[in-house]
């Protein structure tokens, strides 16, 4: 039962891909997921991929920085391979429009007919479902609440980056590559499996209530029957005018069961705050303050090993603003080690998926 | 009238939670994220028929 690992950072894609297919070996893989910088073109790259593993179901997106065991990377592509025994079966749709109000029901209609089961009837501790989707799309919320409407299999994963230009984004399906689309892998893994979502905040006491949102743009209007801005200000003991200062630092959090489900503010706009994803009118939300993002991923990975006895490779999802933090921090190099001696790929995410759409996280799909 | 929503978010948790105990908090977490906090609703919650609506919509997936 083989989980194996594979990055480079070679200047053209022929020699990358050469690099990884010698790296992964081109025999015996079932499934091969790759994150590539947006530096490589996408159609060649994804191309190029499938031609290198042309027995495996490949797929992959682009990033805002590559993540693999022991490292950070900048400018390269890093791949996961999975023989037979570790993935049973996999099954790939593609929505191709994601304002097709449709597209998930067709995408699971694929997944029905494939593995003979209903989404519904799938036993969610034998099935595991992995979404990438372009992260300029702001079609993140309406997806994964759809999934989550049709199936108990939870889906996990991320929204494709582009090193932070905000020009394009694509993610890759057997050797092609599409923008405005998202790519859902349903997979029967061999080994048993696990979550990780971790987003290094304390929960603060302070609540705001939204009580005025333009919710289709991500805009939160009023707080507490206050400008949105003013009562972040408030509860944080700032004026309104440094308020966006605090963004990244105190982000508000959807509290389920003790557990913050983070909306990231990405910026004020007039008297009112736009995120980074969806905040509903109604939403009781919490302040929360940033912790240590080392400890508190190192103490995720640990309860993770603990639960499934070892770790035998990781697929992870992680926040573009978490990795700025890092950056800012000088703790990249840290981040990287605490997969040093596990197999890992991930990337810098412009948003992730576990259960809804949700900021400055990190997401896993950890293999026991 | 009271109590409808609670009645629904009940129903939605029984039926696809089926017998699986653990599914329960990931489907009050899918209500939370929703904008419709289970924990906040009791028998003498008002029917709010944009709350009753959205619930609905949910049910009619899982029939």
């Amino acid at each position: 039962m083989k989980i194996s690992t594979a990055c480079s950072t070679k200047g053209n894609i022929t020699d990358i891909v050469k690099d990884i297919q010698d790296q992964l070996g081109n025999s015996g893989n079932k499934l091969v997921v790759f994150y590539a910088s947006p530096s490589y073109e996408p159609e060649a790259i994804s191309k190029a991929m499938q031609a290198a593993f042309q027995d495996a179901t490949v797929f992959g997106c682009t990033t805002a920085g590559e993540i693999t065991s022991g490292k950070m990377l900048k400018n390269s592509v890093v791949a996961m391979a999975f023989d037979a025994e570790a993935v049973k079966d996999v099954k790939i749709a593609v929505i191709e429009d994601l304002k097709d109000p449709n597209g998930v029901e067709k995408a699971f209609a694929t997944f029905e007919k494939h593995f003979g089961v209903p989404m519904l009837d799938m036993n969610p501790s034998r099935y595991v479902g992995i979404v990438l989707v372009d992260g300029l799309s702001g079609a993140e919320e309406n997806l994964i609440e759809k999934i989550g409407d049709q199936t108990d299999v939870l889906f996990v994963g991320g929204s494709a980056g582009d090193d932070l230009k905000f020009e394009g984004t694509s993610v890759f399906v057997e050797g092609k590559s599409y923008n405005n689309a998202a790519v859902l892998a349903l997979l029967k893994p061999g080994k048993k499996f696990t979550f990780v979502k971790t987003q290094s905040f304390s929960i603060l006491p302070e609540k705001l209530l939204v009580t005025k949102a333009d919710e289709e743009n991500r805009e939160v209007l009023e707080f507490n029957g206050k400008p949105a801005v003013v009562a972040y200000a408030e509860a944080l003991g700032v004026a309104p005018e440094n308020a966006d200062s605090r963004f990244m630092h105190n982000p508000v959090g959807l509290v389920v069961n003790d557990e913050p489900y983070v909306r990231s503010p990405q910026r004020v706009n007039g008297q009112s705050i736009k995120f980074y994803c969806s905040v509903k009118e109604g939403m009781e939300l919490s302040l929360l303050e940033s912790t240590d993002i080392i400890e508190g991923t190192k103490q995720a990975l640990n309860d993770a090993k603990a639960e499934l006895g070892s770790i035998s490779g990781v697929i992870a999802f992680n926040c573009i603003l978490r990795t700025l933090e890092l950056i800012q921090k000088q703790s990249t190099d840290d981040f990287g080690k605490l997969f040093a001696d596990i197999p890992a790929v991930g990337f810098s995410t412009y948003g992730e998926q576990y259960i809804g759409h949700i900021n400055q996280t990190a997401t896993m799909l950890v293999f026991a | 009238m009271a109590g409808k929503i609670k009645q629904l978010i009940d129903s939605i948790i029984q039926q696809r939670t089926k017998d699986n105990p653990m599914m329960a908090g990931v489907i009050k977490t899918k209500l939370a994220l929703k904008g419709i906090d289970p924990s906040k609703f009791t028998a003498q919650s008002d029917d709010d028929p944009v709350v009753i609506g959205k619930l609905e919509a949910f049910l009619k997936e899982i029939k």
